[in-house]
């Protein structure tokens, strides 16, 4: 029996021992909260960011050599560990802001900050890929949360972050919409994805929106 | 008017009349680039940009340069996009040229440069000369972005239009 059941029982029993006659709204509440206890949504799983390391590769291969994953990507899934750990050298750990998406320290999947070129230092574009089991948990969307806070704190002068998802990617706009970005518009024909060119929403967070 | 309009590629004997617009306060304010203040510097500008660029043309009014007009594509996966932008002498603004220029520009580029299929401007949010043109030419506005871009010191926020190869030539 858990808290707000055992709650709703010593009420009744309170009631009828002392002559009350229970108060139906108090009744109607504890047992919303009773119903809602037993039908919520499973948690999210408590995720961390930590930088990578070469003995992730693992890990890595785990949504990286994955076509459901890489669906919305550039690159094609990788099928040689030794191709996953030099992007790993050349790619991962020389990059400005790239952080591993961890349940209880093991990668689940990965999230990068990437400035803006030239002089629009105030601006980067975030981008992340989840493994395939894992989704659906609201992963995504916390590891986005922590990752906005993060990059805002670490990197100067940072002002606006934005993301891109293809429109035929409504689970990623959900994503983006769950984090707290806001929609700016569709760019059409913006992008070279598996030899056709996309339409992609654009989305962005600003400073000023984390108030 | 309109045949009185007309693109050609740069050549660096344009440098006296570019350099009447180029060394102009009033034209630089909306320009990434600041005022010119010489003809030295005009002229490594456009031998080092504006002559080996993809696509830049020089635009003429009565034969006489008045302004630039340029379409720089992205690279790699992007390469089906380009930004573009243009430059007009002050005293020529409010005649359509600008207009005319962008609709002459948008008959070509997407046959000389391959790979193009769309065509982008950002404008500034108070450009509204600018906003006029683009929509005049067939430009879809995609959306602002909010504080996009750094212009002369301050970040913007800007207006993202584009038009696409089957988008119909106004």
């Amino acid at each position: 029996m858990n808290d707000d059941l055992r709650t709703l029982v010593s009420y009744i029993i309170y009631c009828y021992s002392h002559n009350h006659r229970p108060n139906q709204f108090i009744i109607y509440q504890l047992s919303e909260m009773n119903h809602d206890e037993k039908h919520q949504k499973p948690k999210t799983p408590t995720i961390t960011l930590r930088k990578f390391t070469l003995s992730d590769v693992d890990a890595f291969m785990s949504w990286a050599a994955d076509p459901r994953v890489t669906r919305f990507q550039r690159r094609d899934p990788y099928s040689d560990p030794a191709d996953a750990l030099a992007y790993i050298t050349t790619h991962i750990l020389p990059h400005p802001w790239y952080r591993a998406i961890c349940i209880d320290n093991t990668p689940v999947g990965s999230i990068s900050v990437k400035p803006a070129p030239g002089e629009d230092r105030h601006r980067a574009s975030i981008g992340y890929r989840l493994a395939y089991d894992y989704w659906g948990k609201g992963i995504a969307t916390e590891a986005l949360k922590l990752t906005i806070k993060a990059a805002f704190e670490e990197l100067d002068h940072l002002e606006r972050l934005e993301a891109i998802a293809d429109v035929d990617n409504p689970a990623s706009q959900r994503v983006l919409e769950k984090a707290g970005f806001k929609e700016e518009g569709i760019l059409r024909k913006y992008v070279r994805l598996k030899g056709e060119t996309r339409d992609m929403v654009m989305f962005s967070f600003l400073l000023s929106d984390a108030v | 008017m309109d045949e009185e309009v007309t693109l050609r590629p740069c050549d660096l004997a344009d440098v006296d009349d570019l350099y009447e617009y180029a060394s102009d306060d009033k034209v630089s304010a909306w320009c990434r680039w600041d005022t010119y203040t010489n003809k030295e510097d005009l002229l490594n500008y456009m031998k080092t940009c504006m002559i080996p660029h993809p696509w830049m043309r020089v635009i003429c009014y009565r034969g006489r340069p008045v302004g630039s007009i340029s379409v720089t594509p992205y690279t790699g996966a992007d390469r089906c996009r380009a930004e573009l932008g243009y430059v007009l002498a002050s005293q020529y603004w409010g005649k359509g040229i600008a207009t005319k220029a962008v609709k002459l520009t948008l008959e070509t580029v997407f046959k000389d440069l391959k790979d193009l299929e769309r065509v982008e401007a950002l404008v500034d949010v108070e450009n509204f000369g600018s906003q006029k043109v683009l929509e005049k030419s067939g430009f879809t506005k995609d959306g602002v972005l909010r504080r996009f871009s750094i212009h002369k010191g301050m970040v913007r926020d800007r207006i993202l239009y584009s038009f696409i190869s089957t988008d119909p030539l106004v």
